[in-house]
């Protein structure tokens, strides 16, 4: 019953820029072991963790310009964790031999009723889906391999089907602005990987 | 965290918002409470940009609260809440094009944290631009989460130190789908709170009050 302490102030705009440092290739069913097996040696020792995510893509349209995304996730093996509310940046257009693609990244935990809220601030759901797949970590890098599944009813996260035949793996790190020797510690490690997995730069907007 | 309520107390006659709140402290010490550190509650205002001419805009509202520090909680008035850690507010700045910061009407209440007990009472000065605008009291009855198990206890201990100004229960209470018998959580305290900053945003500014 003591007060927290009043001096630590709610962080406001104005704090460390948060870049979402992020390399991604993904690999054949049938080689999926082979590239576990690597990881498993590769990264942190400790049991690699199992997910099984739902995701949904909220856009609100503006009166100008693109549509603001929001991520939102929550997991289906935790169904009374927070939810993982995400919003992403545009890429940063810059050093082109920069090997990782650059954004900013905000991340902020939710309470149960964030559909409900971002429907009322004027979200729309633009597409869901599950991901199920594994987290490694090697130091502050996080690889995840993750099968996508489309949903096939909306809302209903039993009846999915497999999006391709491939798990999606992606290398990512989240730091502050600014940190220029990450993308290379990341290129190194996804040499590693090599040649089980192509990890590279995906520019977001070819593929629109 | 307990069941809360969140009153407001009117400027006594003949004296200022200060003086009123100094009253209050004393009643207190004399109950034997004691004094345990500050608090803060602030209210920030956004408003929907773009909304089709005719509709009324909608305001949603970011709270915090300093018992827990690290959340900040986001309400529309009769609408749904959310609770989320501290970087929502960094989210709300990257919004900015479509939800718009009325930096005029922030509303803050702050003041000293007393304890009793199992009560916990916040006196607070509730400001809008640094004057001084109203008074609110805050009851937490830390032992109980359960508004209709303790309303009664919490009636009798706000009537011993402020008599006639002590509240009827809250209508977030009465108002949920299993009424009284709901588990309370921080929404309902930042609901109370976000009613009660209405009506002081709505009084006119008090005589005297001046700057801080």
């Amino acid at each position: 019953m003591e007060a927290p302490p009043v001096t630590v102030m709610p962080v406001t705009g104005g704090t460390i820029n948060m870049m979402e440092y992020l390399l991604q290739g993904s690999v054949l069913d049938q080689s999926m072991e082979s590239l576990l097996h690597r990881l498993r040696g590769l990264c942190d020792n400790m049991e690699p963790e199992s997910f099984a995510d739902h995701e949904l893509v909220y856009l609100l349209k503006g009166q100008q310009g693109n549509p603001f995304m929001l991520r939102a996730r929550r997991s289906l093996l935790h169904p009374t964790a927070p939810w993982h509310l995400r919003y992403l940046g545009q890429p940063e257009v810059g050093d082109k031999s920069r090997h990782a693609l650059v954004r900013n990244c905000v991340d902020v935990a939710a309470s149960h009723s964030l559909p409900e809220f971002l429907n009322e601030m004027g979200f729309r759901m633009d597409h869901e889906f599950v991901a199920k797949g594994q987290v490694f970590r090697k130091g502050a890098m996080k690889v995840v391999v993750s099968k996508l599944l489309r949903v096939l009813a909306t809302g209903n996260t039993e009846n999915t089907e497999p999006l391709s035949l491939s798990y999606l793996v992606e290398l990512s790190v989240l730091a502050p602005a600014g940190q220029d020797n990450v993308s290379e510690d990341m290129r190194s490690f996804a040499e590693q990987l090599k040649p089980l997995v192509h990890l590279e730069k995906i520019d977001p907007k070819r593929l629109m | 965290m307990g069941v809360t309520c969140v009153c407001q107390v009117p400027v006594a006659e003949g004296k200022s918002v200060q003086q009123t709140v100094d009253m209050l402290h004393k009643k207190l010490e004399q109950l034997g409470a004691v004094k345990q550190g500050n608090f803060w509650v602030d209210c920030e205002t956004y408003q929907a940009t773009g909304n089709a001419t005719g509709q009324p805009t909608k305001l949603l509202y970011v709270m915090h609260n300093s018992e827990t520090p690290l959340s900040s909680m986001a309400l529309f008035e009769g609408g749904p809440g959310l609770t989320a850690d501290a970087n929502f507010d960094v989210l709300m700045v990257k919004l900015k094009s479509h939800f718009q910061n009325a930096k005029g009407h922030k509303v803050e209440s702050r003041g000293t944290r007393y304890r009793y007990c199992d009560f916990l009472v916040k006196i607070g000065t509730v400001a809008m631009s640094s004057s001084a605008r109203g008074i609110s009291v805050e009851v937490e009855y830390c032992a109980c989460v359960i508004p209709g198990d303790c309303w009664n206890l919490m009636k009798e201990f706000m009537q011993s130190f402020l008599g006639s100004s002590t509240p009827e229960l809250p209508a977030v209470f009465t108002s949920k789908a299993e009424g009284l018998y709901a588990p309370v959580d921080c929404m309902d305290t930042m609901s109370q709170y976000l009613e009660l900053f209405g009506k002081v945003r709505k009084q006119q500014v008090l005589a005297g009050s001046g700057v801080r």
